[in-house]
C-alpha cells in the first residue's frame, strides 16, 4: 500500500522513467497534498497550465501553493495579478495560510500587478511587462490572475483577434522561456469548447463547489494534461489553514489485493466466538458486525481492539456515534485499559463527527492514523453513523469509497471490524441496510430473541469468506468482561432467527437450569 | 484609528532622515518631493497599482491630520503626487513640519502593517533600504 499521509508538497521532484530516446520531463511537486498523486505524480515542468472555475472555489490558493512549493531565489516565482484580487488583498489573506512563507515574498515569490496596464488598454506593454520581469529575474513559474478578465477587458475594447494574438504570443514566450506557467481566471465549463486558450494550454484543472442541500461540496477535475496518465474524475477538495487538499478517487491506494495465503487467526477477545469462527478472523479480513442497538456491536469491537493490543497489534477506531471518552471508560469498566494504549501510542481513537465532512476526507483521516500508528487492526463503529457524518453530497459516493478503502486496507494485510445497527423485525434476519455484505469477507449477526419471556441476546454466523464456520445460533450475555457467549442450552428450539422461536417438540423434563440473566422480579407476586 | 506606533514613528522618522536629511532645514530640497515615498511609491504601485497607491496615501493623510491638524491642507492628486507641503513648510515650523511629515509616513507604515501584516512590512521596507538595520517587531501593532 502506498503510504497515505505522504505529503506531496514533502516530497522531491520525481524523474519520469522514459526510453533513452525520449525527453526527460520533471515531475514538480505541486505542494497541494493529494494533488500530485491525481496528476500521476506531479505537475510537468514548463508546462503552460489554465486553472479555471467559479469565484471561492479555491484557484489563487492553489496556484499560490505551488508558487512557494517550487519558487526559489534563483528561479522565483513571479505573481502577475491583472484586474483581480489586489496584490494588498491577496497578501493579507494568503498569509493566513500555513504554507505561506513570508520570507519568500519579496524574494523567491514576487507579486507583481499590471492593473494599471491593462486599464490603459496597452496590451503590448503588458505583454512586454511580462517579458521584462521573467527575463530580469530568472522566473521558474509565473502566474496571470485572473486571466479571462484581463483578455475579457481587453477583447471589448481591441477585438477578439487583438487578444488571440496577445495570448498567442505569450504562450511563444513562456512555452521558451523554461517557466511553468499557470493562467488563473473565473471560466465557466462552456467557454472550454469555444476558447482556443484551451487547446493551446498543456493542462487544464478545474475547480468547482456544489450546494447541496445545507452543505457545500468542492471538486478537482484535471480536465486536460498533455503527457501523462492521471486519475480521472471529480476529486473532493477541501480548504482548511493549510491551504487546499485534494482528496484522490483512489486516496492514493492500491487496490490490488495481496493477501497472503498463509493468513493466522486472529482473536476477537471472545474465546468462543472465535471457536465459532474457526479459530479466529483472518488477518486482512473485512468483518461486519451486524445488530440492533444494544446487542453489543461497540463491546464487540473493543474487545476485538483489545485483543489485538494485548498481541502487540496496534489499532485504531474510527467513532462516529460516542464521544471517545465514553468509549474508553466503557472499555474500562469491562477491564480493556484502551487509555494506556492511546497513551503509548498504539491506540488512536478517532472521532469523527462533524457535519460536511467528505467520506474522502474521514477516510484520509483513517489512513492517516493508520499509518502514525502502524496500525493492524481498525474498528469502525458504526457504518451508519460514518454516513450520518457526512454531507449529504457525499453520501452517493459513500460504498463506492468504502469499497476502495476496505479493499485496500485489507490486502495490506489490516484486519478490519465494522459495525452496522440494523432493526430487528421479527420476520426476517437483515444483515444491513446497505449492499455492503460484498465489502465484507465475514458477517457477524447479533439479534435479540424472546425466550421463556426474555429478551435475550443471540449471535450467528453468517458468512466467512476464508473458511468453515460455526453454524450455530449461540445465546450470549454482556457481562463485566464484555460480550460472552454462553454454553448451549437444552432447550429445543426452533426458528430463533426470527426472533421469536417455537419450541421444537415436547417440553422435554430437564435439569433445572437458571436463565443465564436473572429474570425481573414482580413486586407482590 | 492610529495606526502609528512608537516604533513605527521611530522608523519613519529614521527612514525620512537617511533620506532627506535636510527636511528640517529651511534649505531643504521642495517639499512636495518626498524621497521617502518617492521610493515607496513603485513598491506600493506594483502591490497596488495606482488607484490603490493613491488611496493608501489619501488615507494616510487624513489619519495623520487627525493628529497634526496643519496636514489638512496637504492632499494627494489624481496622479498620485502629495500636494500642499510646499506651502506649508514655509508656513510651519521646521521641527514641526518634521514631526508632521514622520506621523504621515508612521500611518502609512501602519497602514500596510493593517493589511499585509508587520513581517511583510517589514520585508518591504528591508528590501528598499537594506542598509538600515530594522526589527520585524518595531512594525508589530502593540501601542
Amino acid at each position: 500500500m502506498k503510504k497515505p499521509n505522504e505529503t506531496a508538497g514533502s516530497r522531491r521532484p520525481e524523474r519520469r522513467r522514459t526510453g533513452p530516446d525520449k525527453v526527460k520531463i520533471r515531475l514538480l511537486s505541486t505542494g497541494v497534498r493529494g494533488f500530485d498523486e491525481i496528476l500521476g505524480g506531479g505537475l510537468p515542468e514548463f508546462s503552460f497550465n489554465l486553472i479555471g472555475g467559479a469565484p471561492g472555489s479555491g484557484k489563487t490558493t492553489l496556484v499560490h501553493q505551488f508558487a512557494f512549493a517550487n519558487a526559489t531565489p534563483e528561479r522565483p516565482a513571479l505573481y502577475f495579478t491583472v484586474l483581480g484580487e489586489p496584490v494588498i488583498k491577496m497578501l493579507r489573506y494568503q498569509q493566513q495560510f500555513s504554507f505561506f512563507d513570508e520570507a519568500k515574498v519579496g524574494t523567491a515569490v514576487r507579486f507583481i500587478n499590471l492593473s494599471d496596464l491593462v486599464l490603459e488598454q496597452k496590451l503590448d506593454a503588458v505583454l512586454e511587462e511580462i517579458i521584462a520581469q521573467v527575463t530580469a529575474t530568472n522566473a521558474g513559474v509565473v502566474v496571470l490572475d485572473s486571466f479571462r478578465t484581463l483578455v475579457r477587458k481587453v477583447a471589448i475594447v481591441l477585438g477578439e483577434l487583438e487578444v488571440q494574438a496577445f495570448i498567442h504570443r505569450l504562450a511563444q514566450f513562456l512555452s521558451g522561456s523554461e517557466v511553468t506557467a499557470f493562467l488563473v481566471g473565473e471560466y465557466v465549463e462552456e467557454e472550454v469548447r469555444d476558447d482556443p486558450l484551451f487547446t493551446m494550454v498543456d493542462g487544464i484543472f478545474w475547480l468547482s463547489q456544489v450546494t447541496e442541500r445545507n452543505s457545500v461540496v468542492r471538486k478537482l477535475q484535471v480536465m486536460k494534461l498533455r503527457g501523462q496518465p492521471s486519475v480521472p474524475g471529480l476529486h473532493t477538495v477541501s480548504i482548511t489553514g493549510d491551504g487546499l487538499q485534494a482528496f484522490s478517487r483512489t486516496l492514493g491506494l492500491d487496490t490490488t489485493p495481496a493477501k497472503s495465503s498463509h493468513r493466522k487467526r486472529l482473536s476477537v477477545g471472545v474465546p468462543e466466538l472465535d471457536a465459532m469462527l474457526g479459530g479466529g478472523i483472518l488477518e486482512g479480513d473485512s468483518v461486519l458486525v451486524a445488530g440492533p442497538s444494544g446487542t453489543g456491536k461497540s463491546a464487540l469491537a473493543t474487545q476485538f481492539i483489545a485483543e489485538g493490543l494485548r498481541h502487540g497489534e496496534p489499532g485504531i477506531m474510527a467513532i462516529f456515534e460516542e464521544r471517545p471518552p465514553s468509549y474508553t471508560q466503557r472499555a474500562d469498566g469491562f477491564g480493556l485499559k484502551l487509555g494506556a494504549a492511546e497513551k503509548h501510542g498504539t491506540l488512536e481513537v478517532l472521532y469523527l463527527r462533524p457535519l460536511d465532512l467528505s467520506v474522502d476526507e474521514t477516510m484520509q483521516a483513517i489512513l492517516d492514523a493508520i499509518q502514525r500508528v502502524g496500525a493492524k487492526r481498525l474498528v469502525i463503529d458504526s457504518l451508519v453513523g460514518f454516513e450520518m457524518a457526512l454531507a449529504p453530497g457525499f453520501r452517493t459516493d459513500f460504498r463506492e469509497s468504502l469499497y476502495r478503502m476496505i479493499g485496500a486496507l485489507t490486502g495490506a494485510g489490516i484486519t478490519i471490524l465494522s459495525t452496522v445497527e440494523v432493526e430487528d423485525n421479527f420476520t426476517s434476519l437483515q444483515f444491513s441496510h446497505y449492499a455492503i455484505s460484498f465489502l465484507t469477507d465475514d458477517i457477524i449477526r447479533l439479534r435479540y430473541v424472546e425466550i421463556d419471556g426474555q429478551l435475550r441476546k443471540a449471535m450467528v454466523i453468517i458468512k466467512m469468506r476464508g473458511g468453515n464456520h460455526s453454524k450455530d445460533i449461540r445465546e450470549y450475555v454482556i457481562t463485566e468482561t464484555g460480550v460472552t457467549v454462553i454454553p448451549p442450552r437444552h432447550t429445543d428450539y426452533s426458528k430463533l432467527s426470527t426472533g421469536i422461536p417455537r419450541r421444537s417438540g415436547p417440553r422435554r423434563a430437564q435439569e433445572d437450569e437458571s436463565p443465564p440473566e436473572p429474570k425481573a422480579t414482580v413486586l407482590g407476586a | 484609528m492610529n495606526k502609528t506606533t512608537p516604533a513605527l514613528r521611530k522608523i519613519a522618522k529614521r527612514l525620512i532622515l537617511f533620506e532627506w536629511p535636510s527636511v528640517a532645514s529651511s534649505a531643504s530640497a521642495a517639499a512636495s518631493e518626498d524621497p521617502v515615498i518617492e521610493r515607496l511609491r513603485p513598491r506600493l504601485r506594483r502591490l497596488m497599482g495606482h488607484g490603490g497607491t493613491r488611496a493608501l496615501l489619501a488615507r494616510a493623510l487624513i489619519m495623520a491630520s487627525s493628529e497634526a491638524p496643519w496636514l489638512s491642507a496637504a492632499f494627494v492628486t489624481a496622479n498620485g503626487d502629495l500636494e500642499g507641503f510646499e506651502r506649508l513648510k514655509s508656513e510651519i515650523a521646521p521641527t514641526t513640519f518634521l514631526e508632521g511629515r514622520v506621523i504621515f509616513l508612521a500611518q502609512l507604515l501602519g497602514l500596510l502593517v493593517t493589511f499585509i501584516g508587520p513581517t511583510l512590512t517589514s520585508g518591504l521596507v528591508g528590501e528598499i533600504w537594506p542598509h538600515i538595520a530594522l526589527k520585524e517587531r518595531d512594525f508589530g501593532t502593540e501601542q
